[in-house]
């Protein structure tokens, strides 16, 4: 007898800054829109078990979307791509998110990406506050240089595993082990468009002197950073917290780099408790 | 002679490391062409690890500066690779992308070849979390 999830998936052509991108996403669940963004290289099934999480899609509508280039979105439709090098960029990486909303007519979206996701949701706390209810960084920080590095798409190396194996000391040696190999499995599938991410995660994304723009009274940010992380350490998503006036931080134990993907169990305990400091700023501690 | 009194220990340990990366699932899997030579460097002791098709064929315990070729380092304090050698390592002891990053572990030599062989390494690597510390 098959079982039927309640997740579907969609296709959504918009353009940003000139480029024409087919959108491949997925959602379920019905409420405020909570939009997530999946780290570099990979794509949104690191979001499979947030999806089907019958409490959070009870009061959220979930929507998570491979960003062009990774998953089932592909590159740009309107232009020849493989003459190019992929760089992305924190305004085209913001761009997008902002196109990709207005497309699905979100209201008071929430915004959650992991890694260079959580650098983003920090880039549009900064840039676009009056456009979300609030963000979540997951595994974010002000800064994260160190990954831009050329062993992603070396040609003499197997990329896919490379970025795979390179990745899997980013994850606690607690987290179940077959959610650790799917999160492996993933990155073996993402290696041509990780190192492009990476140029905005490790390079064009500096925030440390703007921390203190970021205005949380009209966009409020929470961010949550694992324990294993050694990208972004619990230090660094602490001090950019608070860096941030009414920044928020929670430390996440026995966790890593991918906590939606290595470890939702463990992961939506922390989620549940950011999502009640998004409702209710006033009431959390800083 | 301090040497001699804990080169047993330290056979024993690579005969024990040998025995459970030649008899891993993983690494036999899809060890195929997992082949290269790799100082593991933990300053009180040292090993070059030889690596053919997927079997550890053999391991110089303590070798001269010059005794045996190898291919890549991975070097580290003593401490750093007893912090690995337990079933649940303390974070930034977890693996040899984190302690590079975090701690005093060091990738030197034929980094390539490492990149090559990543799979299979970060998996024997892991084997010391059931073998125990090298040192």
């Amino acid at each position: 007898m098959s079982k039927i999830s309640p997740v579907t998936g969609h296709y959504i052509t918009i353009e940003v800054d000139g480029l024409e991108y087919k959108v491949f996403y997925l959602e379920n669940g019905t409420g405020q829109p909570l939009v997530c963004q999946h780290t570099a290289g990979c794509h949104n099934h690191q979001w499979r078990d947030l999806l089907e999480d019958e409490e959070i899609t009870a009061n959220y509508r979930v929507i998570a979307y491979d960003l062009p280039r990774h998953g089932k979105s592909d590159p740009p439709e309107n232009t020849e791509w493989w003459k190019q090098e992929y760089k992305l960029t924190a305004e085209h990486y913001v761009n997008f998110i902002l196109a990709l909303c207005d497309a699905l007519e979100l209201k008071d979206p929430l915004f959650m990406g992991s890694s260079f996701g959580g650098n983003a949701a920090l880039q549009l706390a900064l840039r676009h506050p009056d456009r979300f209810a609030g963000v979540l960084a997951v595994e974010g920080a002000d800064y994260s240089p160190g990954f831009y590095l050329d062993w992603w798409q070396h040609p003499h190396a197997n990329a896919a595993q490379v970025c795979a194996s390179g990745t899997w000391d980013l994850m606690a040696p607690q987290s179940p082990e077959s959610d650790r190999w799917k999160t492996w499995f993933y990155y073996s599938q993402g290696s041509e468009a990780f190192k492009g991410d990476l140029h905005f995660y490790s390079v064009d994304h500096d925030l440390r002197d703007r921390l203190d723009e970021i205005d949380t009274d009209r966009c409020p940010v929470v961010m949550l950073t694992g324990e294993y992380d050694y990208l972004t350490t619990p230090e660094d998503s602490a001090r950019t917290a608070g860096r941030i006036k009414n920044g928020k931080f929670i430390e996440m134990p026995e966790i890593g780099h991918f906590p939606m993907s290595e470890n939702h169990a463990r992961f939506r305990v922390h989620l549940l408790e950011a999502l009640e400091m998004l409702r209710n700023p006033a009431a959390a501690p800083v | 002679m301090t040497t001699a009194t804990r080169a047993p220990s330290a056979r024993a340990w690579a005969e024990a490391f040998a025995e459970a990366s030649n008899t891993d699932a993983e690494i036999q899997a899809h060890g195929k062409y997992f082949t290269c030579s790799y100082l593991l460097d933990a300053a009180e002791r040292s090993y070059v690890i030889q690596v053919e098709s997927g079997r550890v064929t053999g391991i110089a315990v303590d070798p001269g500066p010059l005794d045996v070729p190898y291919q890549f380092a991975i070097r580290a304090s003593a401490q750093t690779w007893r912090e690995f050698g337990t079933p649940v390592p303390a974070p930034m002891f977890h693996g040899i992308w984190s302690a590079t990053f975090r701690r005093d572990m060091r990738l030197e030599g034929e980094v390539l070849v490492l990149m090559q062989n990543l799979r299979c390494i970060t998996r024997q690597i892991e084997l010391l979390r059931i073998v125990g510390s090298p040192v």
